[in-house]
């Protein structure tokens, strides 16, 4: 099925309805890049390790304007309530597939187990929307800065953006430190976003950089004549009437 | 090396075919069998509620059974510990590990993704007690039958035990004829079957003792011996009903009062 869109894959620095309660602008946008008047959209919580109070928070913001489901990779015994039988076919029907907050080691791990790191790649190329917060964002590029299990370390994602991601990077001091100097160290140069910024990639591009929060930051970072320099990049604040994101 | 350390014995794991805390609320035989395996007089128990995705009523069950029968904690792998404490550390201070039920696929593959497979090799080498129910205990041997996609399918373990591992046997008895099928192929090793409630104890890969917490049930041993079946039924030791109780090998006098005192310290 061809959607007619690009791949695109929208990464917050952390925000949406699971860290913004009441505050719909990042999600509003993600569901306005699928061009459908009632999109599907499936929540994949795997990194929570399919927590319930999130999915019911996912099924209360988005059930009334959305076709929603949700993926569940622990409870597939069970039959309850979510996504059964053949996932793949479900997943690439969607217009967006938003991916929940938690552990990135944990999530990449159950999703290389049951094929699904291979199934978002195909729904990613087929212009599937594809975003997510926290280890929702740090899944889709090469490499990315964790600190959930203790101190920060670099790990592998699923390498869809030929970048590395960095998550709240205005919410521990230490990471913007740890980030650089991992660049410095030759990971892979890439973006950081605080919490209430997305990044907004079309193909493997940086496209724009949105937010919900009128000062929420996002930085180029990479080496530059030997050090590591880090870029801060223009944002769309999206509470801002005035904006026209049709010439951005 | 510490009195813990020298306290441990040869490695040990206790594979329950289901039951304890989270299938077994009001009888906490197995539980307390499990804690009779270990000699420190105030052992540490942690929980790998893993395979559920740590979920918090399987958490708060653990803490019920638990925190008053020994030095309790739980690590997750999905929520913020708040502890900057390596997994090498945490592990392998332990006088048991419990690791629940669920799916047995995600269970190895995040472990795997944390390096937490070999840690918990490392922690049954040293005479750390390994326990589990249904993933928690199959995960232990060469493989088992698992409902991780839906479907009854087979599944490769650790393989810390020689032999395959079936569990519910009583309870979900679907499970048993693709366990006897994957057998009877080749493709898992012969092994045990378990129903709800019974354990089976092995010291080093060798099999010593099945108990159970419920009367009526049994283990099975299945191998293929010249292309057919042979089957052995095992009949448990019932927990709790001999004159020594949780476990038939009682703690002794000393040590009981003293897991007292400290559990009396620690409510002041």
């Amino acid at each position: 099925m061809n959607t007619g869109r690009p791949p695109q894959i929208v990464a917050f620095g952390g925000g949406g309805f699971s860290m913004e309660a009441g505050n719909p602008l990042l999600d509003d946008y993600v569901l306005g890049l699928a061009e459908r008047e009632r999109p599907k959209v499936c929540f994949v919580p795997t990194a929570s390790g399919d927590a319930d109070h999130y999915v019911v928070r996912f099924y209360r913001t988005f059930s009334t304007r959305c076709e929603t489901s949700h993926v569940s990779l622990f409870r597939r015994d069970r039959g309850d309530g979510a996504v059964e039988g053949d996932l793949e076919a479900h997943l690439l029907r969607q217009d967006v597939i938003y991916v929940g907050g938690g552990s990135v080691v944990s999530l990449l791990g159950a999703w290389r187990a049951h094929g699904l790191d291979r199934v978002l790649k195909q729904a990613w190329r087929r212009g599937v929307v594809l975003c997510g917060l926290s280890a929702g964002s740090l899944c889709w590029f090469q490499e990315a800065v964790t600190a959930f299990h203790g101190a920060p370390t670099v790990v592998r994602g699923l390498g869809l953006l030929p970048h590395s991601n960095c998550v709240h990077y205005d919410g521990e001091p230490e990471r913007r430190e740890e980030y650089r100097r991992f660049v410095g160290d030759g990971v892979t140069p890439g973006y950081a976003a605080d919490d209430g910024a997305a990044l907004h990639f079309v193909g493997r591009d940086l496209r724009r950089v949105v937010s919900s929060r009128p000062r929420a930051r996002a930085f180029r970072v990479e080496p530059r004549k030997g050090e590591v320099v880090e870029e801060q990049l223009p944002v769309s604040y999206l509470g801002d009437a005035q904006l026209d994101l049709a010439v951005a | 090396m510490t009195v813990r350390e020298s306290l441990r014995g040869e490695p040990q794991i206790l594979a329950m075919g289901g039951g304890g805390f989270t299938m077994e609320p009001d009888n906490p035989a197995l539980d307390d069998f499990a804690l009779s395996l270990v000699r420190v007089p105030e052992p540490r128990i942690l929980f790998l509620p893993t395979a559920s995705g740590d979920p918090t009523a399987q958490i708060t069950s653990f803490y019920a059974r638990f925190a008053r029968r020994a030095s309790a904690t739980h690590l997750s792998l999905f929520r913020r510990h708040g502890s900057a404490r390596s997994l090498e550390d945490i592990v392998l201070e332990q006088d048991v590990i419990y690791v629940g039920g669920g799916s047995m696929r995600n269970l190895l593959a995040i472990w795997r993704a944390h390096e937490l497979d070999g840690l918990l090799v490392e922690a049954w080498r040293r005479g750390i007690v390994l326990a589990g129910l249904s993933a928690g205990a199959m995960c232990w041997f060469s493989g088992g039958v698992t409902r991780s996609s839906g479907p009854l399918e087979v599944i490769g373990g650790l393989g810390l035990l020689p032999g395959s591992f079936t569990v519910h046997a009583d309870g979900e008895p679907e499970r048993l004829p693709v366990w006897l099928a994957a057998v009877r192929s080749g493709e898992l090793p012969g092994g045990w079957a378990a129903d709800d409630g019974v354990g089976l104890l092995f010291h080093g890969t060798r099999m010593t003792r099945v108990v159970t917490s419920r009367p009526g049930t049994a283990a099975l041993r299945v191998d293929l011996v010249a292309g057919e079946l042979v089957r052995h039924r095992i009949e448990p030791e019932l927990l709790g009903a001999g004159p020594g109780g949780p476990g038939s090998q009682p703690v002794p006098d000393d040590i009981r009062e003293l897991r007292e005192l400290r559990q009396a310290m620690r409510r002041n």
